[in-house]
């Protein structure tokens, strides 16, 4: 046994065939190229695979584990989606790029999208056949969303959309955009916005990627400029866009992303931990990132435990655990690029330099601070 | 069976956290805990002996033992309060000892720390009257015998421990259970010091506002809710995890007091006062922290 300090745990499937057949799926299936040389894949055979994959999850019922039968999904519980994506990603399965449609927009049909909407859309993406995007965040409403000015002009059977859409996740890759935008300009300040549905191959969509400082190119700048949308793909009421789209980002700030989040975490701890054993002088500090690691783990169980006894500490639990994970990988990834490891130089500055984007997107940590701070424990406004 | 543990206590464990949750709001109330902490006679023992809880670690007439989570449930419900009576000691003392759960009064034991020399550790509540200190602790054998008396410790100002009693002799599973057992009321403090700041901000006022409008205090008792929910995870790790509860347990105990700062700096000069009684708090969880030192070294 070496001397590493790796946190073995619990790990009994026995009894669960779902999930033993998951990772019987999951071995056979994970792309050989993928699991063992990732980091010699271009960007396009990179891409490739992620689509493939997306298509492959849609093939094999892996999709929508927690989304109600009838509209494609497995009928299952939120603990088993987390529980997949968990294992999923320890079996290093490739993130497609349907989980931003997954994650936020199918369950935003769901809930509030009309059936129409839901029978147009979900099935596609659902097979991994539509890549969607969020259109929320513009140069000049980042923190502050109920700033943006995306205008959507009425006109005869739809709206025409113009303005500048920023940070935009998957952009490149998207068929589909949901998007907030003003359709009522005199209105009052969240009172004034609506959620329409985007065709991104429809005249008038401009992409440009935006270059992260770690070199990637996850994130895009979206122009539209009179883009048509038909009156059926407006989500919800009209000028209620504000509400479907709190409603929808409470929906997700936590459980699945935090599951693929735990799971590179511990990835990256694990390399650290096995390449600096021979370093006693950052024992210390390594221990106590373990530690921090196999918390949000325990954390990320205890929030599901809430979540199906309906608990009123449920909010609390939930409210901590984003600021959790996103601080933590700053840290690791700040001791691995500190650490100096000659062989994964390129590695952890890659994982350092993109780590300073999870504090920020998602709700940023003052954000979320605040909102905490006024939510959950009742201070003032 | 999962990939994810549940985490939350059994039925039994839920039912005894909140009768005791109930017992220690009714007899503490809004108090300061400067008020009571010197007040054996809060509670009588007679009447936690009667509702029967401080036998709740052991298998009774075909029920089920409660499980370490459960303890640390009830634990964390103690820590709020920290009355000053040997409960929790009592349960931990009659599940690991034959002698003890046959002792009919409450009973202590003897506690390893790194700053006491070897062989002698402290007593919690060791003056308190009718107690017995048992001697084992896991080992199946062991007797309860009278404490001698002796000064008390400075440090844990509810917990009462003399000093000079020889440690009580602690099988590996008794001592990794006493130390989560302690982490979770350290827990249980730092949880109470939060809603104690939570409510200071919300009615102190400073330029024309309550202090709690401002970010920096938002941002301030926010780090502090990240640490008690932190904490309250690792305990409940420590009291899932066989293999070494010990490192969860003292990452516990040290978010615990990280909040317990924060909390002392948003109560701002008033925090630094005796009387406003949240070194109480602040005393136990380093009190806790040595305690878990202790037992993890323990031979």
């Amino acid at each position: 046994m070496s001397d590493t300090l790796a946190i073995q745990y619990a790990d009994d499937l026995s009894g669960d065939a779902f999930l033993e057949e998951a990772r019987e799926w999951l071995k056979a299936n994970v792309p050989q190229r993928w699991r063992e040389s990732r980091g010699a894949l271009s960007h396009a055979e990179s891409d490739a695979i992620r689509r493939e994959w997306d298509r492959q999850l849609g093939r094999s019922g892996y999709t929508g584990i927690s989304f109600p039968k009838e509209y494609g999904g497995q009928g299952m519980t939120l603990r088993d989606d987390v529980i997949f994506h968990l294992i999923a990603a320890e079996a290093q399965a490739p993130d497609g790029f349907t989980r931003v449609g997954k994650t936020l927009l199918a369950p935003m049909l769901i809930t509030q999208g009309s059936e129409e909407q839901r029978r147009k859309y979900l099935p596609a993406l659902m097979s991994g056949e539509e890549v969607w995007c969020q259109g929320f965040s513009e140069p000049n409403a980042g923190s502050d969303l109920a700033n943006l000015t995306t205008r959507a002009r009425k006109v005869d059977g739809g709206y025409l959309v113009k303005g500048r859409k920023t940070w935009t996740t998957f952009a490149q890759h998207a068929s589909r955009c949901f998007l907030l935008a003003v359709t009522d300009p005199n209105a009052a300040r969240y009172r004034n916005m609506s959620m329409l549905l985007v065709d991104m191959s429809a005249p008038g969509v401009h992409v440009t990627d935006i270059r992260q400082i770690s070199g990637a190119t996850h994130f895009a700048e979206v122009q539209f400029d009179d883009v048509f949308v038909p009156e059926d793909d407006l989500v919800g009421e009209k000028n209620r866009g504000w509400h479907v789209a709190m409603k929808l980002l409470e929906n997700e700030r936590g459980g699945v992303e935090s599951a693929a989040r735990y799971v590179e975490i511990r990835a990256d701890m694990d390399l650290l931990l096995t390449s600096c054993a021979d370093r006693p002088e950052l024992r210390t500090e390594l221990t106590a990132l373990d530690i921090r690691t196999e918390i949000v783990r325990w954390h990320l169980a205890k929030v599901l435990d809430l979540i199906e006894s309906d608990s009123p500490r449920l909010g609390q639990a939930v409210s901590v655990l984003k600021l959790l994970w996103s601080e933590l990988w700053q840290d690791v990834t700040r001791a691995g690029v500190t650490a100096m490891v000659p062989d994964d130089r390129e590695h952890w500055l890659y994982q350092f330099l993109e780590s300073k984007a999870v504090t920020i997107y998602g709700g940023s940590s003052e954000i979320l601070r605040n909102v905490a701070s006024e939510r959950v424990l009742g201070l003032p406004r | 069976m999962n990939a994810l543990n549940t985490t939350t206590p059994t039925e039994i464990g839920e039912l005894a956290t909140e009768a005791i949750s109930d017992i220690l709001r009714r007899a503490t109330g809004t108090s300061n805990i400067c008020h009571y902490a010197d007040d054996f006679s809060l509670v009588p023992w007679a009447s936690l002996a009667d509702s029967g809880w401080d036998h709740i670690g052991i298998a009774e007439e075909g029920e089920e033992a409660a499980t370490l989570r459960d303890l640390a449930a009830m634990a964390q419900a103690w820590g709020e309060r920290l009355l000053p009576s040997p409960f929790m000691e009592t349960v931990i003392a009659r599940r690991h000892s034959p002698a003890a759960a046959k002792w009919d009064g409450p009973v202590t034991f003897t506690l390893p720390s790194p700053s006491l020399g070897t062989g002698t550790g402290y007593t919690p509540f060791a003056g308190f009257e009718g107690i017995g200190r048992v001697t084992e602790l896991g080992t199946g054998s062991g007797a309860v015998v009278l404490p001698s008396g002796g000064p008390t410790d400075g440090l844990d100002l509810a917990l009462h421990a003399s000093t000079t009693e020889p440690v009580t002799v602690f099988s590996p599973e008794a001592a990794r259970e006493t130390a989560v057992v302690y982490a979770a009321t350290a827990v249980g403090s730092a949880s109470r010091l939060l809603r104690m700041g939570i409510d200071y901000a919300s009615e102190r006022e400073q330029f024309g506002a309550a202090i709690g409008s401002f970010q920096a205090v938002k941002h301030h008792l926010t780090n502090a809710l990240l640490a008690v929910e932190q904490a309250e995870t690792a305990v409940i790790w420590a009291s899932l995890d066989d293999d070494d509860p010990f490192r969860p347990a003292l990452f516990a105990i040290d978010q615990t007091i990280s909040a317990a700062e924060i909390v002392t700096q948003v109560f701002g000069g008033i925090g630094f006062t005796w009387e406003l009684g949240l070194h109480y708090y602040l005393r136990h969880m380093l009190f806790a922290r040595e305690i878990v030192v202790g037992l993890e070294k323990n031979p």
